[in-house]
């Protein structure tokens, strides 16, 4: 079981991969992916098992099916570089897409999505509109701590936020059902762009 | 007899002491580390031949930050020499407690999760796949619920399991330069702890694992082949690591219909988070607090020193004698000590834990925020504040609410400015009996601005900032009475049994100096403080043994001067002892509290300044008064 997530992350990547290429050899794809060989031939036993790829000889190819998830894979991956390369250099940008595409939730993808086509990239959390739901495009802090700390109580892009009260020095907010109270050198920090349902 | 040590962790507000209690009932002791203040909770439970032993660590969001609660956790999962851990994980916010699994899990320590507030998150259209959850992690999960007891009888069948049925936890897997990374310092890892986890950690700066390595320049290398691709691999390991968890509670939960909460907990915010109404009702609601406190202080002052003198009386002859009176200062002080004990200390730490239970000290924190943030301190420190117009002693002891040392320390220098029941009945006893209540009033004033002064010179040359508010304000909740006192009384413990002993022994001293009749010889050598304060001599005497015995300095002015002490003394004469007699660490008990929570040398050197600046500061003060 706990391989899994590992297996996933290949195969995602081996379809990212032929989805930019179209078709490749399996040497060129494990240039690509850096997963272990032993781990590399499960992933492609597994993708072809479940009618995503064809193998012919030392040549992979997308199916129909194997073509329409990778573009979702890829889009993903597109959306997220996209996203960041705004706000951070390319090497950051692809770093964060990186790390980002395997592990969000789609409803995150289809909000940070919104984002990136929007033209501003949001302002302050304490310049937001009382009561509106929000959208946290970015957090900008330097410290580390403050960030893992922020993170770990699931405060951090992509996610709705709605200012529920405000109060000189701080504001109170609510994220995913739970409040928060939020210094002012911390809500500066935060950029929330409006949400609006699709 | 089998014996099993497993330790409970999980999230601010998540039930953990719930739990606990529900586990093994209100029988907990309490320890700290040697120089830290936030308490661990120990209980043990016996079940069917064998004995467990439950470790309560504070509450936490992740064990990577650096607050006192972690190191704290931390401490405790890799010094204790534990069997297990079972995480607290609130159904209502699955991805968040997940955060903290897989940190745990990162550390290959056996686990079980305990998964609290399901009807909560049922209520609100979550509904989570426990099964699957335990297949994803690979770790056993139990739905449970403190207040009814579900679930508990198979949590400790599963934790006295917790060796057999546990095996290799869900392993959280990085990105490849990461994993690289990983691997690369693993190799340099000479520790017992898991290898995998001592390189995560020096990746994500926690220097206190560096010690691990057989070559620190691994740590250089590494973050330069990183600086490419992961320029801050500390952050990147975090959004990974909830990434993970995020999309593993994506998958085992099932949201049937989010409905927005209009409840009565929002309307109680809507006025406690208002910009105004809020601040209005936490201020009346210490006002209120400190009231009552002040009112049964003083009933069961009353009460007691009346018993102490009836039980007095009835030794009749012995008043006279060396021991006789020797007894009376003691048990003077005892009554004192227990008159402390029961309002300031115990019907406070009630009322705390009360208004923490129900959710409104999170709220109280928040209103308090803005006015304590300009003088550097974060808002949370109007408890040990607001406890200090009590008592000190206590009050020094709540300043471990605050969670870093330094914060601590910092307000604990502000209690010279807070005038104790003691303190504020001389001002109003003496100062207001003899001067009048406008000069009592001013003597506040004069108080209050002498600590203005203090806290914004410290702030100044420390530098002091308070750290940035980020508090989650957790939903109104019905408190566990049980919960609440075994709270309590975990507070105010060893409090009773340090000061109440010390109150009295402070008494004994006093009445034993008084025998040997020597208070006098101290006027001679510190006179210089009388003409420095414009006072008579002799008044240094309850200025001094006040240190002794607060309660007793009015008695011993009296007994110094006269009854008549608006004929002895001017009004500003009056008015100077007042201030001088108030700022500064009170008594000897206080010392005492200071010492145990931050050692003698900083207790001492806090002590002997404050006293020296409210000397200086009333000196100062009368003389500028005099010029007009």
């Amino acid at each position: 079981m706990t391989e899994f997530y590992t297996l996933r992350i290949a195969k995602e990547d081996i379809l990212r991969t032929l989805a930019e290429k179209k078709e490749a050899s399996v040497d060129s794809i494990k240039g690509e992916v850096k997963a272990s060989s032993s781990l590399m031939s499960k992933a492609l036993e597994e993708l072809e098992k479940e009618k995503l790829i064809q193998i012919e000889g030392n040549f992979i190819k997308l199916t129909k099916i194997g073509q329409e998830k990778s573009k979702d894979i890829l889009r993903k991956h597109l959306v997220l570089e996209n996203y960041f390369r705004e706000t951070s250099s390319e090497v950051t940008a692809h770093r964060k897409a990186h790390i980002f595409e395997h592990y969000i939730s789609e409803e995150v993808v289809k909000n940070i999505q919104k984002l990136h086509t929007l033209k501003e990239r949001g302002i302050p959390l304490t310049k937001f509109r009382l009561h509106k739901e929000g959208l946290i495009a970015d957090i900008n802090t330097p410290n580390n701590e403050l960030f893992e700390r922020m993170v770990s109580m699931g405060i951090l892009p992509g996610e709705k936020i709605r200012i529920m009260s405000v109060i000189p020095g701080c504001v109170v907010v609510k994220i995913k059902n739970k409040k928060f109270a939020l210094g002012d050198d911390i809500a500066k920090k935060i950029r929330v762009l409006e949400y609006e349902k699709s | 007899m089998k014996n099993l040590k497993i330790l409970l962790i999980g999230q601010p507000n998540v039930g953990k002491s719930s739990l606990l209690n529900a586990l093994v009932g209100p029988r907990v002791t309490v320890s700290n580390y040697p120089g830290t203040t936030v308490e661990v909770t120990k209980a043990k439970k016996k079940i069917n031949n064998a004995e467990i032993e439950f470790v309560d660590t504070p509450g936490i969001y992740s064990i990577s930050d650096r607050s006192e609660e972690e190191k704290i956790t931390e401490r405790a999962l890799f010094e204790e020499k534990v069997d297990g851990a079972i995480i607290i994980a609130d159904a209502t916010s699955l991805e968040r407690s997940l955060y903290m699994v897989l940190q745990i899990l990162e550390a290959e320590i056996p686990t079980i999760i305990a998964l609290n507030f399901v009807e909560d998150a049922k209520k609100k259209g979550i509904k989570i796949d426990c099964g699957k959850l335990e297949k994803l992690l690979n770790i056993r999960i139990v739905p449970i619920n403190p207040l009814t007891k579900k679930g508990v009888n198979e949590l400790l069948d599963t934790t006295l399991k917790i060796k057999q049925t546990v095996k290799q936890g869900f392993g959280n897997e990085y990105d490849d330069h990461i994993e690289k990374a990983i691997s690369e310092i693993s190799t340099q890892v000479e520790s017992n702890l898991p290898k995998r986890f001592v390189a995560l950690r020096v990746l994500e700066e926690d220097e206190d694992f560096c010690k691990y390595l057989r070559n620190k320049k691994v740590i250089k290398e590494v973050k330069k082949d990183l600086e490419e691709h992961h320029p801050k691999v500390a952050e990147d390991i975090s959004i990974t690591r909830y990434g993970t968890a995020s999309f593993i509670a994506e998958k085992v939960t099932q949201i049937i219909h989010l409905r927005e909460e209009k409840e009565f907990g929002e309307k109680i915010d809507r006025v406690l988070l208002h910009k105004t109404w809020g601040l209005l009702t936490t201020g009346l609601f210490l006002l209120a607090i400190f009231g009552i406190l002040l009112y049964l202080g003083n009933l069961t002052q009353e009460i007691l020193m009346g018993l102490t003198e009836k039980l007095l009386s009835s030794f009749g002859a012995v008043e006279h004698s060396i021991i006789g009176m020797v007894l009376i200062q003691g048990l003077t002080g005892l009554a004192a000590g227990v008159s402390i004990a029961l309002p300031y200390v115990f019907l406070f730490y009630l009322l705390l834990g009360l208004l923490e239970d129900v959710g409104l000290l999170s709220r109280f924190i928040v209103n308090t925020e803005r006015f304590l943030k300009k003088i550097g301190l974060p808002g949370k420190s109007f408890i040990p504040l607001t406890l200090g117009l009590g008592c000190t002693a206590p009050a020094t002891r709540a300043t471990r609410v605050l969670s870093s040392k330094k914060e601590q320390f910092y307000t604990a220098s502000l209690l010279p400015f807070v005038p104790c029941s003691s303190r504020i009945a001389i001002i109003m006893g003496i100062v207001g009996f003899y001067g009048g209540r406008i000069l009592a009033l001013s003597v506040f004033v004069a108080i209050f601005i002498a600590g203005l002064i203090w806290a914004l010179g410290l702030k100044k040359i420390f530098h002091i900032k308070s750290e940035p508010l980020l508090l989650e304000l957790p939903p109104y909740r019905k408190p566990l009475i049980k919960n609440v006192l075994s709270k309590s009384w975990i507070r105010m413990k060893d409090f009773v049994y340090i000061v109440i002993p010390l109150l009295a022994l402070g008494g004994i001293a006093y009445g034993i100096l008084k025998i040997l009749n020597i208070t006098n010889i101290i006027v001679e050598p510190l006179s210089p403080i009388a003409v420095w304060l414009g006072l008579p001599a002799v008044t240094i005497i309850p200025l001094v043994f006040g240190f002794l015995q607060k309660d007793l300095t009015g008695a011993m002015l009296i007994s110094v001067l006269g009854s008549k002490i608006s004929l002895a003394l001017t009004p500003l004469q009056i008015y100077t002892f007042g201030i001088a007699t108030t700022i500064g660490i009170p008594c000897i008990i206080a010392l005492g509290i200071l010492i145990k929570e931050f050692g003698s040398k900083k207790a001492i050197g806090l002590t002997i300044t404050s006293i020296i600046y409210g000397l200086l500061f009333a000196g100062f003060l009368w003389r500028i008064i005099s010029i007009f």
